[in-house]
């Protein structure tokens, strides 16, 4: 059994009264996050260099707590909701920029510097990092590592994964490796780039060698609404199939459009049954070019409305209506459950329909924005929980949603992760030969298995040699197991 | 030297299942253009993948094809430009998909169309004792499970034998160009700060190719501004390739180098040595040695500046830098090549 007051003396000892956190408020606010899936944790950690980061890790160890590693909080998988007895090391206290090298295209950085913070800091330099996921305000560098974070832009320019040179990792054991390189490639397997996207459950994350992207010169945005859902995915096949790979392509339905023109005032069509948010950006003459392309795109599929931004503040409003998606559908009823998947680019109206119908059939109600370009869905319930049986009809609807984009021959997650809440839907697109083989990833990074436990692999994935090996050689994988499933908040 | 050449993923698994029950080490080969990167590792047969090399799946609305990986990259280049696209390998055309991923090769154009091992989304994987691993998806974009494929992509065929991948592909820009001035890493440089989005700036010694591409248009205005910081620069023909001498082309003698390092240590390291072609903002450099000494030589340079030097043709084997996480790679090699017979001695760690 985990000592949990000893742990907390030693913590305390060594980052300070105010960096470990004890209090059932606490607890409590650190036992989720931004899913739908609450735990409980033991202690919180607020350490501030990759030193107290080994300290943590090692103290967890002697003493038998798991560790789970937590950036802002913004996920929505549950992937840093913590269970049981565990200590939750946050890393949203390491928030420096360490240093930032135009000339070698790379900024050093912690993992606590939300996405946004660096992007305004490397704007006046010229320099952008591309990825943008809707919560860039608050998420951080070290959670858009954890889930290989997207973004509306990651269309033409890559996940994050694409804009990770190299990552500081405090290692389960609280040894510190460097992996990846600040060159193009690094000796050895990619750790690296297993790593990013790993949701905790390899390592604690305490640097990041960020690629940082000039920012083109030229950029435009246009909006366009057309009377079916049909017509604007059709644009979307159209625009590639025109050769233009845009830097954003996004889609939202009726529903969004009505609730966020409501809040931003963006001069969305409300009357459109779906509209496509498009951005092109390069040199003037290759905009001038895309522009032309994606214009024909729109108007051989009926365009009904187009909005083209004439300035930066133009450009600003068209974008706000789509960041603040999230927060307009509160217009709608107080909860909400959004989704995340990915289905081929061409099935996007049929699983859209599917959506619709699998709404209906619950009694729910259904928005949708998402981006199109990568056919990365993002079905949105809007519910009001204090209502009796609703959240069961949400979660019996979210689950056939997983079924439908499966069935589709899509991914079960597109940006979001794994996590908790989609853990036991991996046998639906891995088999078990699969999933024993991320299982032995999993060990060879940590064969003990202290780090974010029940995370990501269903019950049962099993790496063969490694269960062997990791038998009795540590109490955080015998304790995990008998940890208290979680509740749905 | 013993030859399994199948035809089939059963083939791959049944003859993998079979070398591990019996200790027989194998290397697998596909086209043999990056074979030689990679340290000496003696093997009793090598494993061809050249009869698989169908085409799974092509649409090109999603911008994915789904080949098995003894593909030639020239017959892959061929299908995808019938409709407008390609995978941006720029290999050799008789290298094979598989081989270019497993060597972690990277395209002159990186700048431009970005690391080709983001291009792999998905990868059909038989491991040292036959077992058949699937890892990724069909789908441009996904986070679900732990990515195999990219511990894969880059591991000399010591983790599996990769049969089959799905990869992201992208339009053919409308028009290319190819400029070459004389100059050298400062001015190769100096462009591709000030150039945007130019696909590559590649600095001999005394000579500076400049890669553009996109719409016509586009074209045209990069090739002025690049006027500016070059007036010497020429415009080559239409279709020239890029680089105009590509590694492979080079003489066949000694060892020609992969330098990987940060790209404001190129210049520095580079300085003295007769023949590389260095890529300006990338940190990617093909240095010739012609004997043991120069590449010692060259090697000591590049690894005091962080980076890393394994040959891509000759002898010379990956160098000296060692990678992070010893153990992890251990614990890898012991998990998807139980029986060691995957090229043993081949990769990084010597595992």
């Amino acid at each position: 059994m985990a000592d949990v007051d000893a742990a907390r003396r030693e913590l305390e000892a060594v980052l300070g009264p105010g960096a470990v956190l004890a209090d059932a408020l606490a607890l409590r606010l650190y036992a989720r996050d931004a899913s739908m899936v609450e735990g409980g944790c033991a202690l919180v950690a607020l350490p501030t260099t990759t030193e107290q980061v080994q300290v943590c890790v090692r103290i967890a160890a002697a003493h038998g707590l798991p560790i789970v590693p937590r950036g802002s909080g913004t996920g929505l998988a549950g992937g840093a909701t913590p269970m049981g007895d565990s200590l939750v090391v946050v890393t949203a206290r390491m928030t420096r920029v360490v240093e930032v090298r135009p000339e070698d295209r790379l900024a050093w950085v912690e993992p606590g510097v939300p996405n946004l913070d660096l992007a305004n800091h490397l704007r006046p330099g010229g320099f952008t990092f591309a990825p943008d996921p809707s919560s860039q305000q608050t998420s951080s560098i070290g959670g858009n590592v954890s889930t290989n974070a997207g973004g509306p832009h990651c269309l033409a320019y890559g996940v994050t994964s694409a804009h990770v040179l190299a990552l500081d990792v405090v290692m389960p054991d609280g040894s510190l490796e460097q992996f990846g390189a600040e060159g193009p490639e690094a000796p050895g397997y990619d750790l690296r780039g297993v790593v990013v996207g790993s949701e905790g459950t390899l390592g604690i994350v305490t640097r990041v060698c960020v690629r940082i992207v000039p920012i083109p010169p030229a950029v435009r945005t246009m909006l366009f609404g057309f009377d079916t859902v049909e017509a604007c995915a059709a644009t979307v096949t159209s625009i590639i199939a025109r050769g233009v790979v845009p830097a954003a392509v996004e889609m939202m339905d009726q529903g969004i459009v009505r609730a966020v023109e409501r809040f931003a005032h963006a001069g969305y069509p409300v009357e459109a049954a779906a509209v496509l948010l498009v951005e092109v950006d390069g040199t003037e003459a290759g905009v001038a070019a895309e522009t032309r392309e994606v214009e024909a795109a729109a108007a051989e599929n009926e365009v009904s409305s187009v909005l083209v931004a004439a300035d930066d503040a133009e450009r600003a409003l068209l974008w706000k209506g789509r960041k603040s998606a999230f927060g307009a559908i509160a217009q709608i009823a107080p909860h909400y459950h959004l989704h995340d998947c990915v289905v081929p680019r061409t099935k996007l109206v049929e699983v859209m329909r599917g959506v619709y119908a699998i709404a209906e059939r619950h009694g729910l109600v259904v928005t949708n924005v998402f981006h199109a370009g990568d056919g990365n869905l993002h079905p949105l319930f809007s519910f009001d929980r204090s209502v009796p049986g609703t959240l069961e009809r949400v979660l019996r609807a979210s689950d056939e949603v997983v079924r439908l984009c499966v069935d589709a021959g899509g991914a079960l997650s597109g940006e979001h992760g794994i996590g908790l809440e989609k853990r036991d839907f991996m046998p639906l697109v891995f088999s078990a030969t699969d999933l024993d083989a991320q299982a032995c990833v999993r060990g060879s990074f940590d064969p003990d298995g202290r780090m974010n436990p029940q995370k990501v692999l269903p019950d049962g994935a099993r790496c063969g040699e490694f269960a062997l090996a990791a038998a009795g050689s540590g109490d955080a994988a015998a304790d995990a197991a008998d940890l208290p499933e979680s509740s749905w908040i | 030297m013993d030859l399994i050449h199948p035809r089939t993923l059963a083939d791959v698994a049944e003859a993998l299942g079979e070398a591990s029950s019996h200790g027989r080490r194998v290397l697998a080969v596909g086209g043999r253009r990056h074979i030689d990167k990679g340290n000496p590792s003696e093997v009793d047969a090598e494993l061809w993948t050249t009869q698989l090399d169908q085409v799974v799946a092509y649409d090109p609305a999603e911008m994915l094809v789904v080949v098995q990986a003894g593909m030639r990259c020239g017959t892959l280049a061929e299908l995808l430009a019938e409709h407008k696209q390609e995978w941006p390998a720029d290999a050799p055309p008789d290298a094979t998909v598989g081989g270019v991923i497993a060597s972690a090769s990277s395209s002159p154009r990186r700048l431009r169309v970005g690391a080709l091992r983001d291009t792999v989304v998905e990868m059909e994987l038989v491991t040292g004792d036959g077992r058949i691993v699937h890892s990724g998806a069909r789908t441009v974009k996904n986070v679900t499970g732990y990515d195999l494929h990219r511990l894969a992509t880059g591991s000399l065929g010591t983790l599996g034998v990769i049969t089959q991948v799905a990869l992201k592909v992208r339009p053919l820009p409308e028009r290319t160009l190819t400029l070459t001035t004389p100059g050298d890493l400062s001015l190769a440089s100096t462009i591709a700060a000030e150039v945007p989005l130019v696909a590559g700036a590649l600095a001999a010694p005394d000579a500076v190719e400049v890669r553009l591409e996109g719409w016509a248009d586009e074209v045209d205005e990069l090739a002025v501004l690049v006027s500016r910081l070059a007036p010497d620069a020429e415009p080559r023909d239409d279709g020239a390739p890029f680089p105009v001498e590509p590694w492979w082309t080079w003489p066949e003698e000694g060892t020609i180098v992969e330098a990987a390092l940060a790209p404001s240590k190129l210049g520095p390291t580079l300085a003295g040595i007769d023949r590389y072609s260095a890529l300006a903002a990338v940190g990617l450099a093909w240095v010739a040695a012609s004997t043991e000494a120069e590449l010692a030589a060259i090697r000591s340079r590049v690894e005091a500046a962080g980076g890393i030097a394994p040959a891509i043709r000759g002898p010379g084997g990956l160098g000296a830098a060692t990678p992070a996480g010893t153990e992890v790679h251990r614990r890898l090699r012991t998990s998807f090549d139980p029986a060691g017979i995957l090229a043993p001695g081949r990769a990084w760690t010597n595992a």
